[in-house]
């Protein structure tokens, strides 16, 4: 009740904001923009970018509401939220309709080139020196090949039988990886662990990783987890679209898309130039991401690391004044 | 107006996230052998139970449940609801998931018991015992159980064993304060009587103070399985198996239907296990 009260709060304050932006014609009143945040570590990340962007060379005001992709996506279309910097398009039934129909505009590619799929850290395939781990399943290439490795990644609960840590229920990945499972005839030497949410599959992970375990499990990239872990993606067959349901291909890179509310394109050009030219790539959110577990940074430390690291970016996305401006304040 | 006036000044803060992680991660990578040893030891323990549980087939269940209820309550109509709600829970196709719940239920409960049951003798006899574990309780109880599910997952892995160490903390709190606090209700003078007839103080904590706060003690048992009920789904959040997993599937999958038809099978679980627990133990409080 307390949140729904706070989000109504929030929403009426949004309101309230927006008809004073188009009431008063005066330049004191400042842009006030939403950017929904639908609760991975990657779009926190990019959401920080961009509103210290908007804030700092465009004098926008920005403001961020978090909530689960549902109803953030839902607060998009009707206009509450007015930015969304990761839409995983797959994962959504009515992004192209949208997308057709109008509500939302689709700026720019975010990044395309994400994986998904089963990983094993790289020493239990090559070893690992240093620490002392031994190569456990010397030959393991692809999906097929876990078959011979299921004494290797051993269920505790039950011996007899290796554990593939699957996908969280309810994702669209979990559907894919669970036909995967029969396809490969995985299904007779290994049992498919559900870990029931995400923090405790990255839990899972992390910690046989530190113990040089040997683990097979669902995850993606890019994520803090990904990028701070060696982590080996075991191959498949090529992406096809009509095999893909059925499990008996790998994972499509799925196009990450920066949106904005349909209505918010028309009263902010300016910052929508910048946006439409928002673009980085899977290794880039990875490396920032296990910068930021690594270090511990709160998320403006992040962005300013980020964007001093990757000045680039900066010509890249903002005409030269605007830059300029962001260059001016990351050196302050 | 200086500025620590108005805001919480930063020269006064400290770190305590950094030490919790790295003491974390150190165990995760030394602890090893201990946190083995305790894993197997815990599986070990939770498959005797699920084979026991799993020992009894389904009519035997229901009939016992009928049996029970009648000489317990010696209502007829409360037996045959009773049963025809277990039924139910069969009916709807629940009933294998059901018994790995009870397994997870029944393992927790046990250990609390056992670690909880001796805890409140023990603090009920002195005050600074008591001074010790009260806080210590009563921050089992509200701190909120994803803060220490991740970490028993790192140490434990995921899976049943981990669900139990959880469900035992949240469900260990009861026991410990209604037996202590039985201990110490019954009459000074009772006891008194007791040492004065040459019990030691032994004979006087088994003979008579026991006896005598059965019923509060009960009542502390009762609720711990309650409390152990109310963590499944909590606990299927770090791949405990059951009927929890089905309430999550559910949820993340928008389908209500599996949600609802899991989460009213929890319920006649809990009022099942409550209803039966307390009639027993209004027996036991009646003969003693």
């Amino acid at each position: 009740m307390k949140k729904r009260f706070i989000l109504y709060v929030v929403l009426l304050a949004m309101a309230l904001s927006v008809f004073g932006g188009c009431s008063s014609g005066s330049e004191e009143t400042k842009l006030q923009v939403t950017f929904g945040e639908a609760g991975w570590d990657s779009m926190k990340f990019h959401n920080a970018v961009a509103m210290y962007i908007s804030e700092v060379a465009y004098d926008i005001e920005v403001k961020e509401v978090s909530g689960t992709t549902a109803v953030t996506y839902g607060a998009l279309l009707s206009g509450d939220i007015q930015v969304f910097m990761e839409i995983w398009t797959e994962n959504l039934a009515t992004y192209d309709d949208d997308i057709a129909t109008g509500k939302i505009r689709e700026l720019s590619i975010n990044y395309g080139d994400n994986k998904q799929g089963l990983y094993v850290p790289r020493y239990v395939i090559e070893g690992d020196e240093k620490r002392g781990i031994e190569a456990a399943a010397p030959e393991l290439k692809t999906v097929e090949d876990l078959k011979n490795y299921s004494d290797v990644f051993t269920d505790p609960e039950d011996t007899s039988k290796g554990r593939i840590y699957g996908a969280i229920s309810g994702w669209e990945a979990d559907k894919v990886l669970r036909s995967k499972y029969t396809y490969y005839g995985l299904d007779e030497s290994y049992n498919y662990m559900d870990p029931g949410s995400d923090a405790a599959l990255s839990a899972a992970i992390s910690a046989a990783y530190e113990r040089g375990e040997p683990i097979v499990a669902y995850y993606w990239e890019p994520a803090w987890l990904t990028g701070k872990y060696d982590l080996v993606l075991l191959e498949d067959a090529p992406y096809d679209e009509s095999l893909y349901r059925d499990g008996k291909c790998a994972y499509p890179s799925v196009s990450v898309t920066v949106c904005v509310n349909s209505d918010f394109y028309e009263t902010a050009p300016e910052l929508c130039e910048f946006l439409s030219n928002y673009k980085t790539s899977s290794a880039l959110t990875s490396e920032a991401l296990s910068h930021m577990q690594d270090t511990g940074a709160t998320s403006e430390e992040m962005v300013i690391w980020f964007l001093t690291t990757y000045d680039e970016l900066l010509d890249q996305w903002l005409p030269e004044d605007k830059a300029g401006l962001v260059r001016e304040s990351l050196a302050s | 107006m200086p500025d620590w006036i108005t805001r919480f000044p930063k020269s006064l803060s400290i770190n305590i996230k950094d030490p919790i992680d790295k003491a974390i991660d150190h165990m995760v990578v030394n602890w090893s052998p201990f946190f083995d040893v305790l894993k197997t030891g815990l599986r070990a323990f939770l498959n005797l139970i699920g084979f026991l549980v799993n020992l009894v087939p389904w009519w035997l269940l229901i009939i016992a449940v009928f049996a029970l209820t009648l000489r317990m309550t010696r209502k007829r109509h409360k037996a045959v609801l009773y049963s025809l709600m277990l039924l139910f829970i069969g009916a709807i196709g629940l009933w294998d998931l059901m018994y790995q719940t009870l397994t997870i239920v029944i393992a927790s409960v046990f250990i609390s018991l056992l670690i909880g049951f001796p805890t409140g003798i023990l603090i009920s006899y002195g005050r600074r015992a008591d001074a010790i574990v009260r806080p210590i309780l009563d921050t089992m109880q509200t701190m909120p159980s994803f803060v220490y599910l991740i970490p028993a997952v790192m140490l434990l892995g995921l899976g049943n064993v981990p669900a139990v160490i959880a469900t035992t903390i949240y469900a260990i709190p009861p026991i410990v304060r209604m037996t202590s606090l039985g201990i110490r209700q019954v009459d000074r003078e009772v006891v008194e009587a007791a040492t004065a007839f040459g019990s030691t103080r032994f004979q006087a904590l088994v003979k008579v103070q026991i006896p005598q706060a059965l019923p509060t003690i009960m009542s502390g048992v009762n609720q711990t399985i309650m409390m152990a009920i109310a963590m499944v789904v909590t606990c299927s959040m770090i791949g405990a198996s059951g009927l929890g997993s089905e309430v999550v599937t559910g949820i993340n999958r928008l389908e209500s239907g599996r949600g609802v038809a899991a989460g009213a099978a929890i319920v006649i679980l809990a009022i099942i296990i409550d209803r039966l627990t307390q009639s027993i133990f209004k027996k036991d409080g009646e003969a003693s």
